[in-house]
């Protein structure tokens, strides 16, 4: 188990760097010139070039990218427009001229609230989709499985940009059944915490359920008529207990693959979600970033979505080599 | 093959699916005809041009969006364009987009899954980091910060983009990051073809490598790309929605989906109408698509037949 551990931590730590440096390229080095952008439409050619000199983007690509996996090692100090220093401690993920903070703060103000869509919204995929899944497979064919396919087939269809405005007309503004859609920080007013993200982690939640919930039936129905199932059943264990202690164990490595995919990609933030629901989190900080051409913001979303990616997909492998030994040997 | 007709051939839901798939093929393609009988296009600003369809806020004046025998689904808040001729040129810029997408992504996962399937080794542990970092990507926000980056790339500041450019670059985008799952299934499945006696009896009687991929492997490959096709058609064509929605895309005056969700958003709360056509068409579309897909896989591979 340990040399599986070290050896897939290494591979992780090779796909970040390059992920890093392909980010880098695209954004850094390919065509729209950053301080242009930076400098604001008012500049004149001169201004550029110092704003140019002063980011340090005369210097070659390769340098520049150095500088900034120093920058994230052991912190580094970036130029302002105008040439004023502004230090930027490790990790620094550089300095965004649009917002005028450094990128990692602007990313750590808004990730609560990311952090507690993604928590919210994985709560109802774990409940909701993976035992709508489990309920399916047991009822198979009979009319519990039947709506809960029809539920799921709706859910893997409907889009976020519609399902989300249309319970928002329907049950904030119409009825009134839910709280209007924001974020309250926790420590402040955990009712109102609670209440202004349900509709977004339930709307953010379902959708994403519907693959859970496909994906668990079928490995659930695979696995129920394996030999070792069947085998259980038949020294006397009870159909629930077999399930719970030998089907689900069987049919949990795919399940878990994709939780850790999902749960990555959740915390790099809802960028569709939180720009229907008005939620200012990461994923509303990137598509800003986009809009308004800030690419040190951009690339800093970018490398914060994979590493959680990279990190959460590598430790759902681990969760799997646990389970199946097979896989750990292999 | 034929087995596999039969099997889809019986399967109710599927076909459907494929009757609705076909329905919105035929609307994209006939378009202009459709649009010419009812007598509207989808650019010309009627709420402005005529008196008292408008509000002087910009909402429509009837009921439910401006819905009349006229307009069959009402008028574009603002600027007063007619939402059915809209709704079906959109399916054009979606299909487009996705199909051309598609291809793409068709050719490249084929010609990279295959080789990499059959030469195996260094070329084989290439392939799989590169797909590692790919995967790893959060598409969206990629598709997001790429699709400008591009346009800036070959388009003058303060020029107009043609809309082929903007067509093209939306399909590059999306086939640079849609091939990899693609051609990693291609890549198991060679992997085992390769091993089988077929192959064996064509390399013993001296079969060129290429005479191998070409002739041997290939022709046993289209099972999961159908398979893959079918599921990512949908998915391109949402995401192409979401690019637009999201104030990136395709730009106006095309008929464009998810720009009509955006600037629905925008009023929602005093006109709903506007946007529940786009979002129940897109939810349609998708729907259709999901149980195609269903339906294909069913007929292809017998283990997850439902």
């Amino acid at each position: 188990m340990l040399s599986y551990l070290i050896r897939r931590a290494l591979q992780a730590a090779v796909v970040l760097l390059a992920i890093s440096a392909t980010a880098f390229a695209l954004f850094y080095a390919a065509p729209s010139d950053p301080a242009v952008i930076a400098c604001g439409p008012k500049c004149d050619a001169t201004q550029i070039a110092a704003v140019r000199e002063s980011m340090g983007l005369d210097e070659p690509i390769l340098a520049q990218y150095a500088d900034y996996v120093r920058g994230f090692v052991a912190g580094r100090t970036i130029s302002d427009v105008d040439g004023t220093p502004i230090a930027c401690d490790a990790p620094c993920l550089g300095y965004s001229y649009a917002l005028h903070e450094p990128v990692r703060a602007a990313i750590t103000s808004r990730f609560p609230v990311t952090l507690s869509l993604a928590g919210g919204a994985l709560a109802v995929i774990v409940v909701a989709g993976i035992g709508a899944g489990f309920v399916s497979a047991l009822r198979r064919g009979r009319p519990t499985d039947r709506v809960l396919s029809g539920l799921t087939l709706l859910g893997a269809s409907v889009q976020i940009y519609f399902l989300g405005y249309a319970l928002q007309y329907l049950l904030v503004y119409r009825t009134g059944w839910f709280a209007l859609p924001g974020y309250t920080p926790p420590g402040e007013d955990l009712g109102a915490w609670a209440a202004g993200l349900l509709l977004p982690c339930l709307v953010l939640g379902f959708v994403n359920a519907a693959m859970f919930a496909r994906l668990s039936r079928a490995q659930l129905l695979e696995v129920m008529h394996e030999g070792y199932v069947r085998t259980a059943r038949g020294k006397g264990l009870s159909p629930l207990r077999t399930h719970l202690k030998y089907t689900s164990r069987g049919a949990a490595a795919p399940l878990v693959q994709l939780l850790g995919l999902e749960v990555g990609a959740l915390l790099g933030g809802a960028f569709i979600t939180e720009t229907v629901f008005g939620l200012s989190g990461v994923g509303k900080l990137a598509v800003d970033a986009v809009v308004q051409n800030d690419l040190p913001t951009v690339v800093g979303t970018v490398l914060l979505a994979a590493f959680f990616v990279v990190v959460f997909v590598a430790l759902a492998d681990l969760v799997v080599a646990w389970l199946d030994p097979r896989v750990r040997l292999a | 093959m034929l087995r596999m007709l039969d099997v889809f051939r019986r399967d109710r839901t599927g076909l459907v699916a494929l009757c609705v798939v076909a329905f919105f093929v035929l609307l994209a393609l006939a378009a202009p005809l459709i649009a010419a009988l009812y007598g509207k296009n989808p650019t010309e600003h009627y709420g402005q041009n005529e008196a008292g369809l408008l509000s002087p806020e910009g909402l429509p004046v009837l009921p439910n969006g401006g819905m009349s025998g006229d307009f069959w689904f009402g008028i574009e808040p603002g600027l007063g364009r007619d939402v059915f001729t809209q709704l079906l040129y959109g399916i054009r810029t979606s299909l487009l987009v996705a199909t051309a997408a598609v291809a793409v992504i068709a050719v490249l996962g084929v010609a990279l899954g295959v080789t990499v399937g059959y030469l195996g080794g260094l070329a084989d542990r290439a392939f799989t980091f590169v797909c590692n970092v790919l995967l790893a990507f959060p598409t969206l926000l990629l598709f997001l910060a790429l699709s400008p980056i591009v346009q800036t790339r070959f388009v003058d500041p303060g020029e107009n983009e043609p809309a082929w450019m903007q067509f093209t670059v939306l399909v590059l985008v999306f086939a640079a990051f849609g091939w990899v799952p693609l051609a990693m299934v291609l890549r198991t499945t060679v992997r085992s073809l390769r091993e089988r006696e077929f192959v064996e009896a064509a390399r013993a009687v001296g079969a060129s490598r290429r005479h191998i991929v070409l002739r041997e492997l290939l022709p046993n490959v289209w099972a999961p790309v159908l398979v893959h096709i079918t599921i990512a058609l949908p998915g391109i064509v949402t995401a192409e929605a979401a690019l637009s929605f999201l104030g990136v895309g395709i730009s106006e005056p095309i008929p464009d989906w998810g720009r009509m969700i955006a600037r629905g958003s925008e009023v929602f709360y005093d006109d709903p109408t506007y946007m529940i056509f786009p979002g129940v068409t897109i939810l349609l579309f998708v729907l259709a698509f999901n149980l195609l897909g269903d339906s294909v896989r069913d007929a292809l591979d017998p283990r997850t037949r439902r």
